[in-house]
């Protein structure tokens, strides 16, 4: 048993309020397995891996109860067992990063912008070995950096990381963690920034170097799929508690408790299937047609800012949707199917290429031109957080687009258009006078969606809806835009990167790889039977629950 | 977790009423807010508070009022402001229905005033006193500081700065100054310069950071270039030294200062909302606001500036503070106004004669000391009340 953590306790303070973010949480976690903590966002993993590992910030946290036991192995190879909660901190000190290291979320952030990938892996490797000659502790480095597959690693240790990609970086932050080989990494869902191609490799890497080293991991994510890939065993949090905890597959294929079992259910895989989508005739033209579309962003470099190149996010893209369909644009982060999806609407100037909407061209409209056709196509978009003004009150948010459009004859009218909008996105109608700050992440994507509606729009661009949001709302969003495509005969440009949301929404889907689209075709036949070799490698590289 | 439970204990409140609660449950914003308060009572209410004209006398039995029949035009409007302004704050109406209910009130007042308030030409101050003695009122109601800013107490002699409660005839609380006049009523009516700079001088370098800037921030490309090299070219200018050069070719006026102060002022105002509206324009709720077609003006008005005005509120208010620092700079260098009072010209008298005479510095000095005190303070917790960090753990 290398960590055995009982009934711990953590409490935070928050604007003088008391938050028990951790309510008794006990799990162990032995030599060598893979421990998955799994919950929605605001569960209480990352507090419970911050708790181990003791990086809270001390003057808003206490620990008014438990223990986390953990086996410190001394540089001789005596072990002893020390309680974390109780150690002087200079004694924790010598634990983290030496027995137990940690990898964030984040990397474009965990890495230090001023020094170069090598001297932030030695530094932490002379701090602690400090009988580590420079020289030894380059060597070493550069090991570390070739175990976790950065080519030319006697080179790269010279670079700054800004020069390295997002999965570049994650490996550095591995090698950093696992440069002086500690007995338990706590990786704290170290790819869900990451694109799945790279997602697959890095969780591949992780399994290498812990089955050579023998290394613990307790391994934090939201994502089922994640988990199946990873865990030996795992727990499901709830509001600071575990609520069911066992071997991967007894959890997966047999869940015990309600939450469990409801958070399987909420997996895009496992949703009931709608009935099946209205035929589409082919013969009508459609709604959307695009011909060589190209958004160009200009490079500009030197004194007089004079352009000498291009970055061509969208170089040349044919694509229809006839009325009534939903086409899902899949592909990796910086493919450009968001600047796709807001060329379309015109948010941001084509460089070039002609866009038509229902037969008229609406590329290279002025302004005015472009106002009526405003209000056929909206955009819902990624985050909750940013996409409303929080100076508003709902029923201004949505009755001034209302106004502009001449939607209802008087304000008591669009007031009342906006209220059954709000019924129809599930929300209660009595919301409109609150401000958005009052709301949650799933009720703000609602808000969001009643803002598009209110328009009676035809075409909706979905700008990654659900990324933002957990599972369980995210299944309830699906079904909502599902039931009001059905209800509307909506058109919906589907922007996603997540393959479940894919198979479970969309009609057709598009792949996208740098700025061109490579595949299209039913969604069903893309996902069983891709021709392109990204497709392959995408569709290969995607979690899977495997029950 | 955490969110969920501000935001439920938040509930029900515009984001604006919040961050103004945020603001002045810090102290710091409430002792800086009751100082500027005791300011704006003083400033509006001075021909009442120091001024030698009785407030109510009466002869032979009839009841006389000198010190309205000496009311200035301005004294009048800063009164009907003034009211006006606690009215409105009481009543339940949209802002920009109070801004304007307020601008036809000021309009009219300005008109009105002008045409109908004519007050005598000529002021005799000495004449209530030789009236009193002479025994000519049956009773009467003196000012809380007997002494008009410019009575000189000709009748009583030589009182040139004498320090405070130093003659046994009068009463001067702060002493009198060279030329004999009260301290306390001058700093009492020098409390409008103080003010009047500061609010005039930074609203329009407001105005003129806020089009600029806003302009610069969401059209960026070649207005951004354009304005940039406006705003350096702004930047360069001395403040200080063009004041003092236009006061000696134009003369010294209040106005003219205010309008320099705040002509080169705003270019700190512009990058802040540049910066502001460059971040804002990529934000999701302005690229709705443009997919739903809505017209410039509220895309630019409704949905960014109110958005993006907080930093500029903080800025703002330390804006102010310069702007009176610098009118107390030019009044202490003897560049101000000639005969009417400002802090700076007094504390300019406290070295001017051979002697050092503490209540010129010590009264004026804290004046501006504490002015300027309470707008920092009121910056700072404006400042901690929009940062989303800090508020937090307070």
């Amino acid at each position: 048993m290398l960590l055995q953590v009982n009934n711990l306790k953590t409490w935070l303070r928050s604007g003088g309020k008391q938050v028990k973010a951790l309510d008794g949480v006990s799990f162990s976690i032995n030599k060598g397995e893979t421990f998955c903590l799994v919950g929605e966002s605001g569960s209480g993993k990352s507090v419970t891996a911050l708790s181990v590992i003791q990086l809270l910030p001390q003057d808003i946290s206490s620990h008014p109860a438990g223990e986390i036991l953990f086996d410190y192995r001394h540089d001789g190879g005596r072990i002893e067992q020390v309680d974390m909660l109780t150690l002087p901190e200079k004694r924790r000190r010598e634990i983290r990063g030496a027995r137990i290291a940690m990898i964030f979320q984040e990397p474009m952030t965990s890495l230090n912008p001023v020094f170069t990938v090598g001297d932030q892996i030695i530094e932490a490797l002379q701090l602690h070995n400090p009988e580590m000659s420079y020289e030894q502790a380059r060597q070493r480095t550069v090991e570390v950096l070739e175990q976790v597959q950065i080519k030319d690693a006697a080179q790269r240790i010279n670079e700054y990381p800004h020069r390295l990609s997002g999965g570049q970086r994650q490996r550095v932050m591995i090698a950093m963690a696992m440069a002086c080989e500690p007995d338990l990494l706590i990786a704290d869902e170290p790819t869900t920034a990451l694109d799945v191609t790279v997602q697959a490799e890095i969780l591949l890497l992780m399994k290498r170097l812990q089955q050579r080293r023998g290394t613990s991991i307790l391994f934090i994510t939201h994502d089922f799929g994640v988990v199946s890939q990873m865990a030996d065993r795992l727990a499901v949090m709830r509001k600071g508690k575990i609520v069911e905890e066992g071997p991967l597959r007894q959890v997966l294929s047999a869940p015990r408790h309600a939450y469990t079992r409801q958070l399987l259910n909420a997996l895009p895989e496992n949703l009931p299937r709608p009935t099946a989508p209205p035929p589409v005739s082919s013969d009508e033209a459609p709604l959307i047609d695009i011909r060589k579309l190209q958004v160009y962003f200009p490079i500009k470099k030197g004194v007089l800012r004079r352009t000498v190149d291009y970055v061509r996010a969208v170089d040349g893209i044919d694509m229809q949707i006839p009325e009534g369909q939903i086409l899902a644009l899949v592909g990796e982060s910086g493919c450009g199917k968001t600047t796709l999806g807001h060329a379309i609407l015109r948010l941001i100037e084509p460089t070039g290429g002609r866009i038509r909407f229902s037969g008229n061209t609406i590329s290279g409209l002025a302004r005015a031109e472009l106002r009526p056709f405003r209000q056929q196509m909206q955009i819902i978009f990624q985050d909750p957080v940013s996409s409303l003004n929080l100076r508003l009150t709902i029923a201004r948010t949505l009755t001034e687009p209302m106004a502009v459009h001449g939607i209802g004859a008087n304000s008591a009218e669009r007031l009342e258009l906006a209220r059954q909008t709000l019924a129809q996105v599930q929300l209660d109608p009595d919301f409109v006078w609150r401000y958005p700050h009052e709301f949650s992440g799933g009720q703000r994507q609602r808000i969001g969606i009643a803002r598009a509606l209110v328009l009676n729009p035809r075409f909706i661009v979905c700008d990654e809806v659900t990324s933002a949001l957990d599972v369980s709302v995210q299944a309830e969003i699906l079904q909502l835009l599902l039931e009001l495509r059905r209800e509307r005969n909506l058109t919906l440009l589907f922007i996603t990167h997540n393959i479940g949301v894919v198979e479970y929404v969309s009609d057709e889907m598009a792949v996208m790889y740098g700025g061109r689209i490579v595949e299209r075709g039913p969604t069903g036949d893309v996902c069983s039977q891709p021709r392109h070799e990204y497709t392959q490698r995408l569709l290969a590289a995607v979690p899977r629950v495997q029950l | 977790m955490s969110n969920s439970a501000i935001s439920s204990s938040r509930s029900g409140r515009s984001y604006s009423a919040q961050l103004i609660r945020e603001t002045f449950r810090r102290w710091g914003a409430r002792i800086g807010l009751a100082w500027i308060g005791v300011l704006v009572v003083a400033a509006v209410f001075a021909p009442f508070i120091a001024t030698s004209h009785p407030l109510l006398l009466s002869i032979d039995g009839e009841l006389h009022s000198p010190v309205l029949q000496f009311l200035s035009p301005v004294d009048v409007i800063l009164l009907v402001l003034f009211f006006s302004v606690l009215v409105l704050a009481l009543l339940p109406l949209a802002l920009r229905h109070k801004l304007l209910v307020l601008l036809t009130t000021l309009v009219a007042a300005t008109l009105l005033s002008y045409t109908l308030i004519a007050p005598p030409q000529l002021t005799i101050y000495e004449q209530y006193r030789e009236n009193i003695t002479a025994g000519k009122y049956d009773w009467i109601i003196n000012a809380p500081a007997p002494y008009s800013p410019k009575d000189y107490l000709r009748d009583m002699g030589d009182t040139g700065l004498e320090p405070p409660l130093a003659s046994s005839e009068r009463t001067h609380w702060f002493g009198t100054e060279e030329n004999g006049a009260d301290v306390l009523s001058r700093m009492v009516h020098a409390s409008r310069i103080a003010l009047g700079i500061g609010f005039v001088a930074t609203g329009i370098a407001m105005l003129i950071g806020i089009i600029i800037g806003g302009l610069m921030g969401y059209f960026s490309g070649i207005a951004d270039i354009i304005g940039m090299r406006l705003v350096e070219i702004f930047e360069a200018v001395p403040t200080l030294f063009l004041l003092l050069t236009f006061v000696a070719f134009f003369g010294r006026s209040l106005y003219i200062m205010m309008v320099i102060i705040g002509l080169t002022s705003w270019p700190g105002y512009a990058r802040y909302i540049r910066a502001e509206f460059l971040r804002l324009r990529q934000q999701e709720f302005v690229q709705a606001a443009i997919a739903c077609g809505l017209p410039l003006r509220s895309i630019l008005f409704r949905h960014m500036l109110p958005n993006g005005v907080a930093p500029i509120l903080v800025a703002a208010s330390f804006g102010v503070a310069s702007a009176i620092l610098a009118e107390a700079t030019l009044s202490f260098l003897g560049l101000g106004l000639v005969d009417d009072p400002s802090w700076g010209q007094m504390l300019n008298q406290a070295v001017q004669a051979s002697t050092f005479n503490w209540w010129m510095a010590a009264f004026p000095g804290g004046a501006i000391f504490l002015t300027v005190f309470a707008y920092n303070l009121i910056g700072e917790s404006l400042r901690d009340a929009f940062d989303p960090y800090l508020n937090k753990n307070s």
